[in-house]
């Protein structure tokens, strides 16, 4: 693995829907958290939860967060509602990436973990 | 770069390195923190082949390990899955071919229970007593692998790619291949689970 003495690597796990987005930095087990975010704590308005800026302001914070625990460089995990809800992931999802990258964490893996049923209950009429 | 302090609950936790098994090299797998040695145990740590063997063209590959075993500032890991990526494995589905996926779980000759699931994908669509062909040398292949292999060795030919190629080279003859992968190898029981099942199992047949 490319991490030296004291360059820890850790999890970007990046949950992002149509209605918000959450950001869970984790060590490399998942099992402890590092730092986390949600679109409430930098938007007042419910409807701008899921926006690309409101992703773009957690991820400098979390990825601050991150830094200073020492976490150099975080391989992503992406999902979107998924279930028999929409599969791809919402608009937050990319501009979270992005920020995490200008934040100066390096990007690893790039993954997507949204669930997918081997067929399951019935969809909601709505879903795409 | 930040002036944030890291909260004092996160500094009394230690970070354990975690190292993959013997199997695999004793290679790093990276960290993870705890504030109690029995923290660590069960957490899984999830890798690629690539980066094990430093190898880029081995990405598709995902390994995943179980701490078990913990010295004074690491911890030691025992296998427990094999998988191919997701988008890889949407890559190699093509329209208008079939795939053939089977599941056999089998026992090893020391005694591990092992779930492998193989693949096959055709270069055209084929007939479904192709398929069931196909399926049958698959799950005979790989039951015939698995008694007179150790755990070890059939981990090893698994993610070497052995025994796909070998599969391959035998179904080819019932219909053209396009390739064989092994989906998914998963761990199910170690040997004293499996005696343990055995002690509390009741014969059913008179």
């Amino acid at each position: 693995m490319a991490d030296e003495d004291d360059s820890k690597w850790a999890i970007a796990h990046v949950h992002a829907s149509f209605n918000n987005t959450i950001i869970t930095i984790t060590d490399l087990t998942g099992a402890e958290t590092l730092a986390k975010s949600s679109g409430g704590t930098v938007v007042k308005q419910n409807r701008d939860e899921a926006s690309p800026y409101a992703a773009m302001q957690m991820a400098e914070t979390v990825a601050e967060d991150a830094q200073a625990q020492g976490v150099e460089g975080v391989h992503v995990r992406v999902r979107g509602p998924g279930g028999n809800l929409q599969t791809n992931p919402g608009p937050g999802a990319q501009a979270t990436i992005r920020a995490l990258a200008r934040a100066g964490l390096e990007i690893g893996r790039i993954e997507d973990v949204t669930p997918i049923p081997h067929d399951g209950t019935r969809s909601p009429k709505s879903s795409g | 770069m930040s002036e944030r302090s890291v909260s004092k609950q996160k500094q009394q936790k230690r970070w354990y390195t975690v190292l993959a098994p013997e199997q695999f090299g004793r290679e790093e797998l990276g960290s993870t923190p705890a504030t109690e040695v029995e923290q660590l145990y069960d957490r899984q740590i999830e890798t690629t082949l690539g980066e094990l063997r430093s190898d880029a063209s081995e990405n598709n590959t995902k390994l995943t390990f179980k701490i078990n075993d913990v010295g004074s500032d690491t911890a030691y890991t025992e296998f427990v899955k094999h998988e191919l990526t997701r988008d890889y494995m949407r890559s190699l589905v093509r329209r208008g071919s079939s795939k053939i996926e089977a599941f056999i779980t089998v026992l090893t000759t020391d005694d591990y229970r092992v779930q492998i699931q193989p693949v096959a994908l055709t270069t055209k669509s084929a007939d479904e007593s192709q398929e069931k062909a196909i399926r049958r040398t698959m799950i005979d292949m790989v039951k015939e692998t698995a008694t007179d292999h150790t755990f070890e060795d059939l981990i090893d030919s698994v993610v070497e790619g052995r025994l796909s190629s070998a599969i391959y080279n035998e179904a080819k003859t019932i219909y053209p291949l396009r390739r064989v992968e092994i989906q998914k190898a998963t761990l199910e029981a170690r040997p004293e689970e499996v005696a343990a099942e055995e002690e509390t199992s009741v014969d059913v047949e008179e």
